[in-house]
């Protein structure tokens, strides 16, 4: 660990979204807080800090993790993909229709990350009934109750 | 399904509408309150109490001041002392002048601690990570006491709420009775988004970026602690990560931004951990009840009695107010629920979704089951045996109650005919099924409202008011009344809310919100047509020159004279000929609650759950497999939006009966499963399949939309129909909520 009487830095390359940051760090800082406190980038949310909601969820290389049990420096050129970087200019990534479509959410702060986790479901081996897809989900509270919308929409992208 | 009664036809209010505020919740384009960046804004961590009782001796934050980037370690003496607000719960009634709060020692006011997190100093640095290592870093010494942890729950002296004949005697006399206890544990909001305040003064005027489910009352409470005009401070909560309750009202954590940002010239973000959320920012408290029925042996009720004591702080007098749906349920001519506190060391509970009726009705519809259990009868029987003639807790008519449509809808969607009333004689797959049903009911009121609507030449209309959408579709429903009125698409309709600077809305609370908004708006809309009107006709260039204003009418969003049958001119154009940007109105309307006179209806929405519960007594696995909810809230607004309430209030309803329970440590004080992890709600996979029908009644005693609110319903009765089910599969009848599951393995 760390001194926290000392002001370390780290130097630490981030691609985000298709943009290369490079960032002098204070080591302790989470993908999450980097994403949201350093790079504004607000739409991945914070629920618990501890990997028991999903809201953090991001995309590293293609698959789904919780920001906020990663450390940013560990992630030193790795491809990362958040809520903003889902969409293609204005058209709305097919699960982000499908969200909006099937009122998948309510408060909508959980969305972000179940979107992400969604998305990154599409390439996971994961069988074809809701069962398997609320399973898969199981890690992405929404405590707005939103199930069963949210497993509407999935198997809506699912099946096209 | 849903069937319309009487219903004039609409083209937008009843219809399922995407949220237009969606695109931005998908694209994470929201800004929630902890989204916001303010230059030079810094960082705040609080440190809570480590016991629940005592005083602080001493706070050590020498080393924690000289950490790298740390601007200041706070406590109390670090800033000139905060007032106390002041609360009184009546004045909610008071559009501009709410001023309430739960907790109501303002922080950092002595150096007694009475709750374990309570905050006794907040570290505020640079970057979070530096405040977060600064507040670990400051040492508190304190000369600690015993906590008042008892779990069980006795209360010193017992308040009657409501009382009808003798039910003693009735009781004494009764061929079939049944006297039982339900405990239900501690419950934590627990909404995804962690209560944060980001606030910044400009001078003498202070703007709080807030997660609140009530700007107003939140400024009210800010500006006088701070002894400040009301005017000075802004508050600002566009989208909620939703708060059930938890962020109704001001909470400590507020003030303590404001005060670290004053004292530090600053913008402050103050963002609470999870743990935190089970400390200072309210709960639904332990409860415990005492349910006595006397019936008669065709099931008849012939006294009710309905005893509640729930656990609150020591400085406090939060009732859970759990006899609010008894008195008018069922009818019986003896009756009395009565109430009470203990006072225990723990944070100042709060309003939880449904508060008072949840609870309430989980023990008193737990307490029917058992009934007609012992009566031998069916039942959703038993229920349609004693239905009143009029709430006869307060003697009035009710303003629409469809209760038994509920009933014996909700008995024909679930197949309740099939029910085979042995227990645990219903298998399917290898599976034990229990079936089970439960009532609900949820009051129907009115908060005071304004609203403000402008009408634009380019077609599109603004409405704006100072309320907030915490999940629930005020946003959409809003754009609904508007497009509505004026004739216009729903997409033509900018909605501004969650913002002081607006005019005065209500809290969030109460599933009220809908209700309230409808007559401010439609008197927005008429005056801002006057307006109109008034313009159209004294304008040589418009299309009604020379008319009178009298003359001419404004509906639809037109503008038509009110003789000859020249054609009707849409407010666009019309403003368009006028050479006007826009005109607008503003609306205000009374509300019902709390009441300023006696009301001449009970206004209340009912409803029935039927759920399947499936057993699996290897493995100790219990599910809720499958909910028939039938509700009656009057007109439904949105379709899509109300179906998804009343699903996740099922789904809560699921998180009551088998998971959700905040423990405290007997020894410390400290809510030890202080985590998601550790405090379980439900999750995708604990979902049922789930049907909700609404049968829509108007109820225009309430506004004239007919709409009544569905935020909260759907918890009522969630929790009892879930246990009755269990007890149907199992033959073990469990009191005490969430449900363990040794207790089911006997
Ligand atoms: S914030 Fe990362 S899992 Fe909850
Ligand atoms: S939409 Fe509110 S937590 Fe999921």
């Amino acid at each position: 660990m760390p001194d926290p009487h000392s002001e370390v830095q780290a130097a630490v390359t981030l691609r985000v979204n298709g943009a290369e940051h490079t960032l002098s760090i204070d080591p302790r800082t989470t993908l999450l807080d980097l994403l949201r406190e350093t790079l504004h980038l607000t739409g991945t949310k914070k629920g618990c800090d501890h990997g028991q909601c999903g809201a953090c969820t991001i995309h590293v290389n293609g698959r789904r993790v919780n920001a906020c049990l990663a450390l940013a420096v560990a992630h030193d050129r790795d491809e990362i993909r958040t809520i903003e970087g889902l969409a293609e200019g204005d058209r709305l990534h097919p699960m982000q229709a499908a969200f909006l479509q099937k009122d998948a959410y309510q408060c909508g702060y959980c969305t972000a990350g179940q979107i992400m986790s969604a998305v990154a479901l599409l390439d996971e081996p994961c069988g074809p009934e809701d069962a398997d897809v609320r399973e898969l989900m199981s890690g992405n509270i929404c405590r707005c109750g939103a199930y069963a919308n949210i497993v509407a929409a999935i198997q809506q992208v699912r099946g096209s | 399904m849903s069937a319309t009664a009487e219903a004039p036809p609409m083209r937008i209010i009843g219809h399922p509408q995407p949220r237009i505020e969606g695109r931005l919740k998908v694209t994470g384009a929201a800004h929630y309150a902890a989204d916001h960046h303010l230059p030079g804004m810094l960082y705040a961590v609080p440190v809570g109490a480590t016991i629940a009782k005592g005083t602080i001796a001493a706070i050590d934050a020498r080393v924690a001041e000289q950490m790298p980037g740390v601007r200041a370690v706070l406590r109390r003496g670090s800033f000139p002392a905060l007032a106390a607000a002041k609360p009184d719960f009546a004045s909610v009634a008071d559009l501009e002048g709410t001023v309430y709060v739960d907790e109501r020692r303002p922080p950092f006011d002595d150096d007694t601690v009475r709750y374990y997190g309570q905050y006794v100093a907040l570290a505020v640095a640079d970057t979070l990570e530096q405040a977060k290592a600064a507040a670990d870093a400051v040492r508190v010494t304190y000369r600690a006491e015993a906590p008042e942890v008892d779990p069980a729950l006795t209360a010193g002296e017992m308040t009657v709420k409501s009382e009808r004949g003798d039910p003693d005697a009735a009781f004494a006399a009764a061929p079939v009775t049944v006297d039982q206890r339900y405990g239900m544990a501690t419950e934590t909001h627990n909404p995804i988004e962690l209560h944060a305040t980001i606030a910044a003064w400009e001078g003498d005027s202070l703007t709080v970026h807030e997660a609140t489910q009530g700007v107003v009352n939140h400024r009210n409470v800010l500006a006088a602690m701070f002894g400040i005009p009301r005017e000075k401070v802004q508050v600002i909560s566009r989208y909620l990560g939703s708060g059930f309750g938890g962020k109704l009202f001001p909470w400590t954590h507020s003030p303590l931004a404001a005060a670290a940002s004053r004292q530090l010239g600053r913008p402050v973000k103050l963002v609470l951990s999870r743990p935190m959320m089970f400390h200072a920012v309210g709960q639904r408290p332990a409860i415990t009840q005492r349910i006595r029925l006397g019936a008669e042996r065709d099931g008849r009720l012939t006294s009710l009695r309905h005893d509640y004591v729930n656990a609150t702080s020591l400085l406090d007098d939060y009732e859970e107010n759990c006899g609010e749906a008894t008195p008018h349920m069922y009818a019986t001519p003896n009756l009395r629920v009565a109430s009470g506190l203990a006072k225990r060391s723990i944070g100042t509970p709060t309003s939880m979704r449904g508060p008072g009726a949840v609870p309430g009705l989980y023990a008193l519809e737990s307490a029917m089951d058992e009934l007609a259990i012992a009566l031998d009868m069916d039942p959703v029987a038993l229920r349609l045996k004693n239905e009143p003639p009029l709430d006869q807790g307060l003697g009035l008519p009710f303003s629409s109650r469809h209760f038994q449509e509920c009933l014996t809808l909700g008995a024909e969607r679930f197949g309740w005919a099939r029910r085979d009333r042995r227990i645990g004689s219903m298998a399917r797959d290898g599976l034990t099924l229990g079936w089970g049903m439960a009532a609900c009911s949820w009051l129907a009121e009115r908060f005071p409202c304004s609203a403000r609507v402008e009408l634009r030449a380019d077609g599109t209309a603004r409405v704006a008011a100072a309320v907030q959408d915490i999940g629930t579709g005020t946003y959409t429903i809003m754009a609904q009344m508007v497009a509505e009125a004026l004739a216009i698409p729903l997409s033509r309709v900018e909605v501004a809310l969650g913002d002081t600077s607006l005019p005065a809305g209500p809290v969030s609370g109460g599933s009220m919100m809908s209700a309230s908004l409808v007559a401010p708006i439609q008197a927005a809309i008429t005056r801002a047509g006057e307006a109109l009107v008034a313009l159209a006709a004294g304008n040589p260039a418009a299309p009604f020159a020379g008319a009178k204003a009298g003359a001419l009418r404004f509906a639809e969003g037109r503008v038509a004279a009110a003789e000859g049958n020249r054609q009707a001119v849409p407010f666009d154009q019309l403003l368009r000929a006028l050479g006007q940007e826009a005109v607008s109105g503003l609306g205000r309307a009374e509300g019902t609650f709390p009441p300023k006179e006696k009301p001449t209806h009970s206004k209340h929405s009912f409803g029935a759950h039927f759920v399947e519960v499936t057993w699996q007594p290897e493995l100790a696995r219990l599910r809720v497999s499958r909910v028939v909810s039938v509700i009656d809230a009057g007109r439904i607004l949105n379709p899509l939006a109300a179906r998804n309430q009343i699903e996740g209030s099922i789904v809560m309803g699921v998180g009551m009966a088998l998971f959700e329970e905040t423990d405290y440590d007997p020894r410390s004080g400290a809510p030890v499963n202080a985590s998601l992890a550790d405090y379980v709600v439900a999750t995708n996979a604990d979902a049922p399949a789930m049907e909700v029908h609404f049968i829509e009644y108007p109820d225009t005693h309430l506004n004239a939309l007919g709409a009544r609110g569905v935020g909260e319903i759907g918890l009522a009765g969630t929790a009892a129909a879930i246990m009755n089910a269990v007890y149907h599969a199992t033959g073990i009848r469990v009191r005490d909520l969430p449900v363990k599951l040794e207790q089911l393995l006997g």
